[in-house]
């Protein structure tokens, strides 16, 4: 009996042989695809931009592996475009003409733990939640918990400094790097960052986090892992007017309290999430807030009873604490996959991510209805509310014909009605090439002048993910590796 | 729609207008810190950063105040209102303090001094008044200039105004000290212990939180030792030895002399200075380009640079 | 091209990507095209954009264990399992894929004298060292079959194909089980030879059309139909949607797993001194994420043995999937290698599975994997010792 079919190894040729040649003859023929599905799924990630082209895809094993492909982009006078799970929502990892995708899955080793120093070595490919898993028997994890926690890698945390609920107490992604071993878009490998208290010169290693792979690529990432607080309270707050929760979370605040996580979701949202998961969602309240406090025994109840007594003065209708971990783990299960259980209402959704003031937050929630409204566009408001970090969602078919402009025009006001309350365009999603227009109505020419200079340290020629970030206009001059798309392509 | 313009404000315009154009230049501060990063060259001229608290709104956990504000009023006006931050009060400046980029001696607990500044205002060596991120915790728009200017010791710009992060003064701080304690096996035993100091027999450690923990702490540590509170840190021996954690396990008193280490965190205050300690060459080229990027001229604190000696 | 998807369906994929670290293909190989939000993706080009149908679109789909672990990871409820079992019923009626030989192996499934005969073949051959390692041939097929005789009409014992050729010892632990519960068992033997399972799995839907109207029409519609084959039963629960008939519905709505069965009537068992056995719970994709039952698996099995441990990799597939482990070996291994490691911390005596693919495709990696059934027949009174 012959079990074995036709090999099923990609087929060449076509588009970009001579550099598919070398990528291959570097890595190796595994480690390279170039076949027309492989390009088309590549061209995009979890954003609404379906314009951009991949070139070739490398998957390396190694720093040594990522090195040979810069290096071999460059002779070919081709971009580079790091990409981890592909679960960004700015368009981040959207490769623009054709550039070598660096897909860095493969890269996905816990390397070692270093217990004195609470610092974890990995790979970029390291999925978040899976270091997390692997870190709890120990008694540690990390920190950053971004909603994708379940896809997302460390590396494109490390690109997009990423958030999630509970940066609130513990600090976004660039607090939990301690160093990273980056091939820089020239090909040179450099350590940033280190390991002791204040590593010398400067923080390098701070100007990269958040770069999203404009800077170079990450092959070695030095985490922080932090410990596992022994006590939790999570608190489930109903309140009859999404204003009152807003109000309850900068109460708290004032409070000298800060708690690990402060969530909001309005009823739209909390009735397509009961849906999904069954947590025990309040599903006619206006909104809910979902608070958390850790740490030690006596303390998290302190605080616990605090915020409770707050909620109440603020008017929440229902204060419910979960009774246990599975209580727990199912509310925060329904917060963090909030955004994929919009498509039981419509398949299309659009958001952004800006930050406002806690104060700010009941008036710029009422704005973003107000907004849509007029827009005729339906929005679900689902957010960080201890950190201020606003994601309205805008839900809509894209079939319907007109909608996208109406959806974009919407965007487009929350955005300005949050910048005007003295926010910023993005908590946590980054610039990508979504908000790269609106980087002007937040920083004038010579502060983009000088973020340009910052890059351009990194990348004098523009070859690390261009188009990305900076407006076209102030970033360098990237404008030409953009146009060479090959001949032959479907897309 | 764009937010009005740094110029915009005298106060900053009028400190952009003394950095001026061209020529070397430098902020003068307290001169606690006069000496770090090399010998200012002869001739640079001097200029001083403003002065004075622009807002603190307590409720949005940030204070914005101007570079050349002491770094004690700044910590005083906090208090008052039940916060701090990460910037330690040694007699000098804010701008210093953060133009430095030192640690507090407690930043355990309340964090790096590089993820405390939230938005920079700075004057360019063009004589530009520049703002890099922003005045909310979150922020990802657009290069983290911020932290970049952390410890560049003014030589990419010289800092004007920034936003700080603030945080709750904690409801109860505690230091204790036992004399036969594995200092190593403390910081384990505790949850987020603000600080674990050691001197190579001596362990001082500062626990801090809601009272009730404390004390539930502190009893947990008696386990680990005779541990007595104390009403504060041991006197600190003047040189900062930049070190990674694993490496206090075996410290070298013949090399450092007296020293006192932070556990957990690798800096180790000794009698004697830290040899000096070099840059990649690929790190070395790098940081050059950002100077040259910055300071084309080289005009900005001259004969200094981060990590020299 | 047409694939014949519902365009409805096919657009509620958002793209977001959390199905990525469900999927076992694209767990070992980190590439979209091994994952389900990028066979959706192909999916859409080819039907909606009009993309041809390249060897390697072909192969993102043949690729796929059909695991169906990507949906409940999905919040948008996409039903994935619908996609692509459409699609290859497409791709094997165009003759895209499913080559001659593979629609040749299958015949014998549904024709028990065929398949005894095929068996006892392979038996011999195993005698004689000449079935090739890399099949993961773990079993050792019985050369004559231990008789099956009925005990009463209380329930169906659904028997099948492979299984019962190869695996009749399971089937009998699980009837000694029902029995030991006072129901009276009718293995369904020839009467209902095969549940079509493979066929649907390989896009060859027609096939299993057939396959379950013979067996509607062959079995007492008044008897619930028990099934210890995890992919066996979610095929027939999957009948109704199949066939789109009442009758086929009410059909489904008999079938259930034999664990499933089981735990409702939990308390007819004998009380018995637990075997001394640290058991991990390996779940079964189709009794995990198809028909949902798996917490009845250990409801059932726990007054049985010492200890129960959970894996700690959230049910991701063992790489079995019908004959996909034959079909596509490479990837089918290092997946298993994945689950293996799993197994390896959690540090069991033996590994409970309750689907007889499963079983086979750990044993081939040296996992000790014995059927929930046989680990209770061992530990009720009367026992005879495992073999």
């Amino acid at each position: 009996m012959k079990l074995r079919r036709h090999s099923g190894r990609a087929h060449d040729g076509g588009p970009d042989a001579a550099l598919v040649a070398d990528l291959q003859a570097a890595i190796g023929r595994d480690r390279v695809r170039n076949d027309s599905a492989e390009r088309a799924l590549l061209s995009r990630d979890a954003s609404v931009f379906d314009d951009g082209v991949a070139g070739p895809i490398c998957f390396p094993g190694s720093t040594a592996h990522v090195q040979a492909v810069v290096r071999i982009a460059v002779r070919h006078g081709r971009a580079v475009v790091p990409r981890g799970a592909g679960t960004g929502l700015a368009g981040g990892a959207i490769p623009l003409g054709a550039p070598v995708v660096v897909s860095l899955t493969r890269m996905n080793r816990i390397l070692e733990i270093d217990h004195d120093a609470r610092v974890v070595w990995v790979e970029p490919g390291v999925v978040n939640l899976d270091l997390t898993k692997h870190l709890q028997p120990l008694g540690f994890h990390f920190a950053p918990d971004p909603s994708s926690q379940q896809v997302c890698t460390l590396g494109g945390n490390l690109a997009n400094n990423s958030g999630g609920p509970h940066c609130l107490a513990y600090g976004i992604t660039n607090t939990h790097i301690i160093a990273a071993e980056v091939v820089l878009p020239d090909g040179e490998v450099a350590m940033l960052g280190g390991l002791d208290a204040e590593p010398l010169g400067y923080d390098l290693r701070g100007a990269f986090v958040g770069g999203e792979g404009t800077l170079g690529i990450a092959t070695r990432i030095a985490a922080r892992i932090t410990p596992t607080a022994p006590a939790v309270r999570t608190l489930l707050m109903s309140f009859a007017d999404v204003r009152d929760a807003a109000n309850t979370v900068s109460a708290v605040i004032a409070a000298g309290i800060v708690p690990a996580a402060m969530e909001v979701m309005d009823q739209r949202i909390t009735r397509a999430v009961e849906h999904y998961v069954h947590a025990g969602y309040p599903t006619d309240a206006a909104a809910v807030l979902l608070a958390e406090v850790d740490g030690l025994h006596d303390g998290v109840d302190i605080d616990a009873q605090a915020i409770a007594a707050i909620g109440r003065e603020q008017g929440a209708t229902e204060v419910r604490l979960a009774r246990d971990d599975n209580e727990r783990m199912l509310l925060w299960k329904g917060r963090k996959t909030a955004f994929g259980a919009i498509a039981q209402i419509a398949p299309d959704y659009y958001l952004h991510d800006t930050v406002v003031p806690r104060a700010k937050l009941a008036e710029v929630l009422a704005q973003t209805y107000d907004i849509a409204e007029r827009h005729g566009v339906i929005v679900m408001n689902v957010f960080h509310a201890g950190d201020g970090n606003l994601h309205p969602l805008l839900i809509f078919d894209a079939r319907e014909p007109g909608v996208l402009e109406r959806v974009h025009a919407a965007g487009a006001e929350i955005v300005k009605a949050s910048l005007a309350a003295g926010g910023v365009l993005s908590g946590e999603h980054g610039i990508g090439v979504e908000k790269q227009a609106y980087m002007t109505l937040l920083f004038t020419d010579d502060d983009l002048d000088h973020q340009n200079r910052l890059r351009k340290s990194f990348d004098p020629d523009c070859r690390a993910n261009p188009g990305k970030v900076l407006p076209s206009g102030h970033s360098c001059a990237d404008i030409q590796l953009l146009t060479a798309v090959p001949q032959g392509m479907w897309v | 729609m764009t937010a009005p313009p740094l110029a915009a404000d005298p106060v900053l315009a009028a400190f952009a207008a003394a950095v001026g154009v061209d020529g070397p230049v430098a902020v003068e501060g307290n001169r606690t810190r006069w000496a770090t990063g090399g010998a200012l060259a002869a001739g640079t001229r001097l200029v001083q950063a403003p002065t004075g608290i622009v807002h603190h709104q307590a409720e949005e956990m940030i204070v914005c105040v101007r570079a050349g504000t002491p770094m004690a009023e700044l910590a005083a006006a906090l208090r008052d209102r039940g916060q701090r931050c990460a910037l330690a009060d040694l007699g000098g400046t804010v701008g210093g303090a953060i133009a430095v980029g030192e640690n507090h001696l407690l930043v355990l607990g309340c964090g790096t001094v590089r993820s405390s500044v939230l938005e920079v205002r700075y004057v360019s060596a063009e004589g530009r008044l520049i703002r890099g991120g922003g005045p909310t915790v979150k922020n990802v728009t657009g290069f983290d200039l911020p932290r970049l200017l952390v410890g560049s010791l003014g030589t990419l710009g010289l800092i004007a105004e920034v936003i700080l992060r603030t945080n709750p003064l904690p409801a109860t701080s505690v230091w204790a000290m036992a004399a036969d304690a594995d200092p190593f096996a403390v910081r384990d035993a505790l949850l987020r212990p603000a600080a674990v100091l050691w001197d190579g027999d001596t362990t001082w450690v500062n626990v801090e939180g809601h009272a009730p923990d404390v004390r539930a702490q502190l009893a947990g540590l008696r386990a680990l030792g005779s541990f007595t509170e104390v009403a504060g840190p041991p006197a600190l021996p003047t040189h900062r030895w930049s070190l990674a954690p694993a490496d206090l396990r075996q410290l070298d008193s013949t090399e450092m002399g007296a020293f006192v280490a932070s556990v957990g965190v690798g800096m180790v205050f000794a009698e004697r200075p830290q040899p000096p300690r070099t840059l990649s060459p690929a790190v070395a080229a790098l940081s050059a380009r950002v100077k040259a990027n910055f300071d084309p001229t080289g005009r900005l604190n001259p004969g200094r640079a981060p990590g020299a000696r | 091209m047409d694939l014949g998807i519902d365009a409805d369906e096919l657009n509620t994929c958002v793209q977001c990507g959390l199905c990525l670290s469900a999927c076992p293909t694209f767990r070992v190989t980190g590439d979209e095209t091994r994952s389900p939000r990028g066979r959706i993706a192909l999916m859409r080009h080819v039907q909606l954009r009009d993309a041809p149908l390249t060897p390697e679109i072909v192969q993102s789909f043949e690729t796929c264990v059909q695991c169906r672990g990507c949906e409940p990871a999905c919040p948008s409820g996409v039903q994935y399992g619908r996609l692509i079992e459409q699609t290859r019923t497409t791709l094997a009626r165009t003759h895209r894929s499913t080559p001659r030989w593979l629609r040749l192996a299958y015949i014998p499934l549904a024709r028990p004298r065929l398949l005894r005969a095929g068996s006892v073949a392979i038996a011999v051959a195993q005698r004689l060292h000449l079935v090739p390692t890399r099949l993961g041939l773990s079993v050792r097929i019985p050369l004559r079959q231990q008789p099956i005789p009925a005990s009463g009409s209380d329930v169906y014992l659904f028997t099948g194909c492979v299984m019962d050729a190869w695996q009749r010892d399971v089937h009998l632990a699980t009837q000694r089980v029902i029995e030991a519960a006072g129901f009276g068992v009718t293995p369904t033997l020839a009467q209902a030879p095969c549940c079509g399972a493979l066929h649907a799995h390989a896009g060859l839907t027609d096939h299993t059309r057939r396959m379950a109207h013979k067996m509607m029409a062959a079995l007492r519609p008044d008897m619930p139909i028990l099934v210890d084959s995890a992919g066996c039963a979610a095929a027939m629960k999957d009948y109704g949607h199949l066939l789109g008939t009442p009758e086929a519905g009410a059909f489904s709505a008999r079938v259930f797993d034999v664990q499933q069965w089981l735990a409702q009537h939990i308390d007819r068992f004998p009380k018995v001194a637990p075997l001394d056995l640290r058991v991990a719970v390996l779940d079964p994709c189709h009794l995990r994420h198809v028909q949902k039952v798996h917490l009845d698996t250990r409801v059932v099995l726990r007054p049985f043995v010492r200890e129960l441990v959970e894996l700690d990799d959230d049910g991701l597939c063992c790489g079995a999937g019908g004959a996909y482990s034959a079909l596509e070996p490479a990837l089918a291994g290092q997946i298993r290698a994945r689950k293996v490691g799993s197994i390896d911390r959690a540090r069991p005596d033996v590994v409970a599975s309750a689907n007889p693919g499963c079983s086979m495709h750990l044993g081939a990696a040296g996992v000790p994997t014995l059927h929930p059934m046989q680990l209770i027949a061992q530990a009720l009174p009367g026992r005879r010792p495992l073999d």
